[in-house]
């Protein structure tokens, strides 16, 4: 396969900042961007400055998800009909265009979802790489596996769309994961309707523009924005085939729930592809590179101020070093820069919500007496929360158990790293996972005891490639699929095996 | 113009320079513990592997806890490797036992130890100051570089600041007791400090980051400026080392905003690096040359031209994230250029002092040759080494008379071996000088112009 990952920007080349501040000025010049019909309307905001409005969008209502679905019906016997390559080569145009509007998705993300530009443009990379992936995979797919071929009969096996895919998708990565789901969705042959975030509703406009323009039929790609109900409607949908679902665990877990009723006149049973939460540990060996694993744990837990399903949210040191890792992590802690997302310097921009400023709060409060560092003050306009070490807080704390999404990070200390294995074995969670060791021999042997989906050796744990890292989870993270890997598209089609026989009276007409 | 037109005549003096040094260099029975290093070290530039296990080992050295620990590392590293040499296999064989672990663990230990003393000059500055002298009495002068841990707190930031303080402070109080030496101590252009620090932006800050140069390179500001202010009233000289691309800009911009002060504009003296295998080194030394040229400041900046130690970094970097790498990706063409910003930065005198930082004999021998073609004293010209590795050369190099500083690491022997590993790598790659020289490669190709 000729795949390649789109390259980030060279963001310590001062010209290339520009380009992306220029970029800014222009999309600011055009807000609030329009997303609006004749109908209900909503508003997503800046977290750094929520009474800006970034975008106005259509608020879909229950009967525009029953429309949504019909069209996609009808779109689906147009598009399902073309071959796996005139597909991929619409992907790739839509790619294309991305890549033609990079600068000006970026800042978008920067100002609709609060991601420094590092994080902004790495999605936007992320999205393009989708595309491409998922479009060179189709074409690789279509032909289906070989299988064992006898005298006399001709076996073959493909792979066929599966029908209407429901696209829900989280306003973390307000680009890529929306992408990642309906590219692969749009790859195999399926119609895919897209429910974005609620938060994030412009970069899946623009998302949508771009498929639109490359080529993909207006029936077969329908953009719903709005809150919960049409994200449920959709599930409930009796013509609904596959959904393609990531964000949290709650949710997730309703939608394997509500998606397993198989009602009077669905002959089908639904696929559900779910990635959901994760309580990523990062283990720290005795023998680890403090240099390298101070940095990389940090901003594993604080980049994008933690808001990644793949973010560190504990630390597990070995006894021998613990002292010496939480000095530096705290010293480290403490010099993050909170700020804006739009500054070039700023490491953790404003949580997404007001809800979510007061979720990681409230775990901070849990946190009291454990509280081992912050970077202190904090904007006061703006969602805000502040970066945050907590250190010796009891296994049982909700705070080492539950999923908080936000600048947050748990040190416990172990006895030995068989002790560190069991308490990520003890969590209900296997996304990502860290291990920092120096010995070749504890390497292999953590690795094969711990569940997660993604585990990380000496390096961050977050910030996955296409092609490289393929990313999901295990447990409640997910139901075991990988995004950006090699058989991801599996989960949108099914498999059908034609057997002919070749005899005809005693002689093989092969 | 030094360039283009005296090309030819240079060449031949090249040659010459070249036979010289290399005729001078020491004869290896007369340092029969040094000849065993080198043998340790051809033995390890043979075998990628075994190179490879041995670097992974010095790097983890510190982090273990007993002798039982550090033979577990070491042999869990040999176990890579193919095709083990047969002290490789005895040493596997130990690992069997406990007590076998323990002598092997404690060989390891005073071998990195062992190793770490000839690159390590001492674990403070107070105690280097004999090895320093020593150095000095031999026709030597240096610039101390501390070793230590990554920066990631602004109390690490402060303690190697103070490290630095207390460097320049140990340095000044010892160099006047000093024998003269003429030849170490000024140039046509004046005196030249005896006392020589070498400071590492990275250490001086948390907060650099590649993005946003201007917040490391501010706070990175606030701990330079007393440091030139205390190396002005001390005479010495502070040197401000190159790292990776990531730090580049934060590095000159910080240079420029510091010396452009006024209460630095007649000292210290201060120095830059350049790095040959950037693609872009050109650019840049045109505009250090060009600010040294406008801002008139005195005594003149020393610019210190070396190949770079980042090469494999900057690779991997631009690889992963899908870059042109920064640097040149042949030999030859880092050569070339190092050659040609020689030139640039003679012809730059006496705007700038040029210090030429290379164990390569031919670099070595083409920029002393420039020099002379140019009209100049050869003490117009530094010539620079890395401490452990450079050594004979530099031996060979004042034993010319010529003007030559060796680059001396400080710290802990332990873990500072673990900092110098990536010297080490650049040191037994398969194209180093070093290397070349032990497998008896003829003087002609040593020579030949890249």
């Amino acid at each position: 396969m000729n795949f390649r990952n789109e390259p980030i920007l060279e963001l310590r080349r001062a010209p290339v900042r520009e380009s992306l501040l220029a970029a800014l000025r222009d999309l600011d010049a055009r807000l609030p961007l329009d997303f609006g019909g004749d109908g209900a309307t909503f508003e997503s905001t800046d977290p750094g400055m929520p009474d800006r409005v970034v975008a106005v969008a259509s608020r879909a209502s229950e009967a525009d998800a029953a429309a949504a679905v019909e069209a996609a019906e009808r779109g689906f016997r147009e598009w399902s009909s073309r071959s796996a390559a005139s597909r991929a080569e619409v992907l790739r145009g839509a790619a294309a265009q991305l890549r033609e509007r990079r600068l000006e998705l970026a800042a978008l993300q920067v100002r609709e979802c609060a991601k420094p530009w590092p994080e902004a443009d790495g999605d936007v990379c992320e999205a393009i790489d989708f595309l491409e992936y998922y479009a060179s995979q189709a074409a690789a797919l279509e032909g289906g596996p070989g299988l064992i071929q006898v005298p006399g009969e001709r076996n073959a096996m493909r792979y066929a769309p599966r029908g209407v895919a429901a696209v829900i998708a989280p306003w973390n990565f307000p680009l890529a994961i929306p992408c990642g789901m309906t590219a692969a969705a749009l790859a195999t042959g399926n119609a895919a309707i897209l429910k974005p975030a609620e938060q994030s509703p412009a970069s899946a406009g623009a998302l949508v523009e771009a498929l639109h323009a490359a080529g993909v039929p207006a029936d077969a790609l329908s953009l719903l924005c709005g809150f919960g109900e049409v994200g449920a409607a959709l599930v409930r949908d009796p013509r609904v085939h596959v959904i393609a679902f990531t964000g949290s665990a709650p949710v997730g877990l309703e939608i394997v729930r509500a998606s397993a009723e198989t009602p009077e006149g669905q002959p089908h049973v639904k696929r559900v592809v779910a990635e959901m939460g994760g309580k990523n540990c990062v283990i720290v060996d005795a023998d680890a590179d403090l240099d390298e694993a101070v940095p990389e744990i940090v901003y594993s837990a604080f980049g994008y101020a933690g808001q990644k399903c793949s973010a560190a949210a504990r630390v597990l040191v070995h006894e021998a070093i613990a002292e010496t890792l939480l000095e530096r992590l705290a010293g480290a802690v403490e010099v993050l820069r909170v700020g804006q997302a739009e500054e070039f310097a700023t490491e953790v921009p404003p949580v997404i919500e007001r809800e979510a400023q007061e979720r990681v709060m409230r775990y901070r409060e849990l946190a009291g007496p454990h509280l081992a560092a912050e970077a202190q003050p904090v904007p006061e306009r703006g969602w805000f929360a502040p970066p945050t070490l907590a250190a010796g807080l009891p296994e049982d704390s909700p705070v080492n158990r539950e999923e908080i999404f936000g600048p947050l990070l748990s040190v416990t200390t172990v006895r030995d790293l068989d002790e560190a294995v069991e308490i990520v074995d003890s969590l209900p969670f296997a996304l990502t996972g860290g291990l920092f060791s120096r010995s070749p021999a504890t390497v292999e042997r953590i690795a094969a005891r711990l569940p997660v989906g993604n585990l990380y050796v000496n390096r961050g744990i977050t910030g996955a490639m296409v092609g490289r890292q393929p990313f999901g989870g295990n447990r409640r993270s997910g139901i075991g699929s990988k995004a950006g890997g090699p058989d991801y598209l599996l989960q949108f089609v099914e498999p059908r095996v034609v057997t002919e026989n070749t005899m005809r009276h005693g002689i093989p007409v092969e | 113009m030094v360039g283009e037109r005296s090309l030819p005549a240079v060449e031949a003096e090249v040659q010459e320079v070249g036979r010289s040094i290399h005729g001078a260099f020491p004869q290896r029975t007369r340092h029969p513990l040094r000849a065993l290093d080198q043998k340790a070290m051809e033995l390890a530039s043979q075998d990628q592997e075994l190179r490879a296990a041995l670097f992974r080992f010095v790097d983890v050295t510190p982090a273990c806890r007993n002798l039982d620990d550090l033979a577990r590392h070491l042999t869990d590293y040999l176990d890579e490797v193919e095709g083990r040499p047969p002290p490789i296999a005895a040493a596997m064989r130990m690992s069997g036992t406990k007590p076998g672990r323990a002598a092997l663990g404690a060989a390891a230990a005073a071998g990195v130890r062992h190793m770490a003393h000839r690159f390590i000059v001492g674990e403070t500055p107070k105690a280097a100051l004999k090895a320093i002298r020593h150095l000095w009495e031999h026709g030597a002068a240096v610039s101390l570089d501390l070793l230590g841990e990554a920066t990631v707190t602004q109390a690490e930031a402060d303690r190697y600041a103070a490290r630095c303080m207390d460097a320049l402070e140990t340095l000044a109080e010892a160099a006047p007791r000093w024998p003269d030496r003429p030849a170490l101590e000024a140039d046509s252009l004046g005196p030249l400090p005896r006392v020589n620090l070498s400071v590492k932006v990275s250490a001086l800050s948390p907060l650099l980051r590649p993005e946003a140069p201007e917040i490391g390179r501010d706070d990175a500001a606030r701990r330079m400026h007393p440091l030139l202010v205390r190396a002005k009233e001390l005479g010495a000289h502070l040197h401000i080392d190159m790292e990776s691309v990531d730090t580049l800009e934060a590095t000159m911009e910080l240079v420029f905003d510091m010396l452009d002060s006024p209460e630095l504009h007649d000292g210290p003296s201060t120095g830059v690096v350049m790095q040959a295998y950037l693609r872009e080194s050109p650019d840049q030394l045109e505009r250090v040359i060009a600010w040294a040229r406008e801002s008139g400041r005195r005594p003149p900046l020393v610019v210190r031209l070396v190949k770079g130690a980042y090469w494999d970094h900057e690779v991997v970097e631009a690889r992963q994230h899908g870059w042109t790498p920064p640097v040149f990706e042949q030999k030859a063409d880092s050569d070339r250029n190092f050659e040609a910003l020689s030139r640039r930065l003679l012809e730059a005198w006496p705007h700038v002092r040029p210090a030429i930082a290379s164990h390569n004999l031919r670099s070595v021998a083409h920029a002393v040759a420039a020099n002379r073609e140019a009209g100049r004293e050869d003490r117009d010209l530094e010539l620079q080494v890395l401490r452990g590795l450079g050594d004979d050369l530099a031996a060979a190099l004042a034993d010319l008379d010529m003007r030559v500083r060796i680059y001396c690491p400080v710290g802990d022997m332990v873990a500072g071996m673990a900092y110098l590993v990536r010297r080490l790598l650049e040191n037994t790659s398969n194209e180093s000088f070093l290397g070349d020289q032990q497998r008896g490669v003829p003087i002609e190709e040593l020579l030949a112009a890249p």
